[in-house]
């Protein structure tokens, strides 16, 4: 069965009644719940679906007499809302109560056409040839920044006379100067780990070879020697950068403790326990004849096995 | 011109006014449609965390633009501008706690929101889209917090986005970059202040904004899911509009978080740590409290070495939002009701449960570390 559209007739058992004015639809099913029934006394009646018996093309026909849809109550149009003040999402999918298609004629210019495709891929060729262009210039000013050489300049630490125990992490501050891109020249605090170590930790430390630190291009920057006891290891958790410090622990005795995550290391580094997938990183390091230490201030990206300068 | 949609002859300045109004933008009509939406089932307690996160939104872009009268982002001054507002400007405490406290609340609500579509079945065809523009929303509200904590340029901000920052460098092939791309550098400095600012001020409410009217619009398009058992005829008996009675909910639900975070502004106010440098002293660092258990995660032994930190930093997280997104596609079963969705609720109180064991081992890890 069809939908009752507006100005149907509305026939009852014995007579005609009226003509549909208004259908009225349910707001979750969507189906058309009811019609309004305008009778010839100008009155109007909601008749339920349910009391219809066909719809036609131009005639509603209902399964009651005509006095029997007289006596039902009048319509109260208060009790209602019309589709345009009510938020139902494709309710006009589910209706074809329009008496017909509304139509707007095309305007002259825009019959015959031929090469609307062609103009619409034109657009976006446009499109895309002002954009283009933007791409590689903003990428590039937005990674300015992002790759600075690295600084190979020797940093003043402290003296190793600060040191009273062997195998013991001690932390070094000091103060580093930074010029960053239009910022005026400022010092940043930062620690490094030294350890004045005895034979055995060493040989952990260094596994009987000289460590050799080289630049990008291969070329040697410093080599510690094997024999030298002093160890600096970078402030930096080779977990996810956090600092770590010395403490004692309950059971493994006095290690490097990372706070954030728990890593732990013994004196040479060593990872014992915790997320840490390598162990402390060490730094290129000189002593002079006075105690002096100077270093080289070096960051390795953290969180991977292998050892990657990033600064 | 459209004629107003409900009729009356104006008399008064007022609804002279108003009439004009209607006449060339169509209030009424508007305003009606926005009102006038029907709830199958009727309104609940349980829907009003979608508008009270809106309000929230409203809320925090409103403090923000204060604090930005007189923060500065750069790092010699960031830190400085922030105990300002603090200390010298009047009320600026309370705006900053309100700031502070309000995206907590986002947390919060965020997580009630989506549990709430979760345990209602409310994802499911046809409400696919709306809920993923939700998970990109909830990765928005992420990104805020994270942004917005390096800011005041404390030893919490330098801390927290270092190792942040660090756990995005573990992504496979982008991760290096994206990491540097972030903190314009190698290392955390100005630049790094910088991207983040205009991320947090710019970026990021432009895209909520934008998602947050697509998130609305699809909620609109699909209409509320209703409840999860009734009969059609018991849900239409109960049905009605958004206005009044949701209204009134979600009203009184946005009053009691208002609340709780002036309480908590005034009660709790936030305190600065040393400014930011990379030698904490004996400052243990932390992360926020809703990403404590998070952190707590990363500290397990299967998340140690290379292979299990990419497991835990990246691998984990990703999986676990890559099945949020598909959830509506794999769960294609029609029920809604919860109690007959065993997986569903036992995924559910499993997860909240992880969450709340490790952020309260988190709390008790930290008297171990004194």
């Amino acid at each position: 069965m069809g939908q009752p559209k507006l100005k149907s007739l509305v026939r009852c058992k014995d007579r005609d009644v009226g003509e549909v004015t208004k259908v009225i639809v349910d707001p979750l099913s969507h189906d058309v719940s009811h019609i309004v029934v305008k009778l010839d006394d100008g009155t109007e009646r909601q008749v339920g679906m349910e009391c219809v018996r066909t719809v036609l093309d131009a005639v509603v026909e209902l399964d009651a007499l005509s006095s029997d849809i007289a006596a039902l109550p009048p319509f109260v149009r208060a009790d209602y809302v019309t589709t345009r003040e009510v938020e139902i999402s494709h309710l006009e999918d589910h209706l074809d109560v329009i008496p017909g298609e509304v139509l707007v004629p095309l305007p002259a210019l825009e019959k015959d056409i031929k090469r609307r495709t062609f103009f619409m891929n034109f657009t976006h060729a446009i499109g895309i040839l002002i954009g283009l262009p933007m791409v590689y210039p903003v990428l590039r000013y937005l990674m300015k920044p992002m790759y600075a050489p690295f600084d190979n300049e020797w940093l003043k630490v402290g003296n190793v006379g600060k040191i009273k125990e062997e195998d013991v992490g001690v932390q070094f501050q000091y103060k580093k100067k930074v010029k960053e891109a239009y910022m005026p020249e400022s010092e940043i605090e930062k620690t490094v780990w030294i350890l004045k170590a005895t034979p055995s930790v060493l040989e952990q430390v260094y596994q009987g070879k000289d460590q050799e630190f080289r630049d990008p291009s291969g070329r040697l920057i410093w080599t510690n020697k094997k024999d030298v006891p002093y160890v600096a290891f970078s402030g930096k958790c080779p977990h996810l950068g956090c600092a770590y410090k010395w403490r004692q622990h309950k059971t493994l005795g006095q290690v490097f403790l990372c706070p954030c995550h728990l890593s732990i290391y013994d004196a040479a580094g060593k990872v014992l326990d915790g997320p840490a997938p390598r162990r402390l990183d060490a730094l290129p390091i000189r002593v002079a004849a006075n105690g002096d230490v100077e270093i080289i201030d070096m960051e390795f990206k953290a969180g991977i096995k292998s050892q990657v300068r990033i600064m | 011109m459209r004629q107003p949609s409900v009729s009356n002859v104006p008399s008064t300045t007022v609804e002279k006014l108003v009439a004009f109004l209607d006449q060339r933008v169509g209030l009424k009509e508007i305003q009606a449609k926005m009102l006038n939406e029907p709830i199958p089932g009727g309104s609940r307690w349980a829907y009003v965390f979608g508008s009270i996160l809106l309000f929230l939104f409203v809320m925090q872009a409103v403090t923000g633009v204060l604090l930005m009268f007189y923060y500065v982002p750069t790092a010699d001054h960031a830190y400085a501008s922030t105990q300002y507002i603090i200390h010298e400007v009047d009320y600026g405490w309370f705006l900053l706690g309100y700031h502070f406290w309000g995206s907590s609340a986002m947390a919060v609500c965020v997580v009630a929101h989506m549990s709430q579509v979760f345990l209602w079945g409310a994802y499911k065809p046809p409400r696919e889209l709306l809920w993923i523009v939700g998970l990109a929303l909830f990765g928005i509200v992420i990104g805020f917090g994270f942004t917005g904590y390096l800011l005041p340029w404390d030893q919490r901000a330098y801390w927290a986005t270092t190792v942040g920052v660090e756990i995005l460098d573990k992504t496979p092939i982008l991760g290096d970059f994206l990491a540097r791309f972030l903190k314009g550098g190698p290392t955390p400095g100005q630049l790094t202040l910088s991207r983040f600012f205009v991320i947090h001020v710019m970026i990021l409410p432009a895209a909520l904004m934008a998602l947050a009217g697509l998130h609305l619009y699809l909620f609109r398009v699909a209409a509320p899911a209703g409840p999860f058992r009734g009969t059609p005829e018991e849900i239409k008996a109960k049905t009605d509009y958004f206005f009044p009675r949701q209204v009134w909910k979600d009203i009184v639900g946005m009053a009691v978080v208002f609340l709780t975070i002036c309480g908590l502004a005034f009660w709790e106010p936030v305190v600065l740590l040393e400014e930011a440098t990379p030698d904490p002293g004996e400052y243990h660092p932390e992360p926020e409290w809703y990403f404590l258990f998070y952190f707590q995660m990363l500290r397990l032994k299967m998340f140690s070495g290379e292979v299990g930190q990419f497991m835990g930093a990246v691998a984990l997280p990703v999986l676990f939002m890559g099945l949020l997104v598909a959830l509506p596609f794999f769960d294609r079963d029609p029920e809604r009701n919860i109690f007959k969705r065993p997986i569903a609720l036992i995924s559910w109180i499993f997860i909240m449960a992880i969450m709340a064991i490790f952020t309260v081992s988190a709390v008790i890890n930290r008297e171990f570390l004194e």
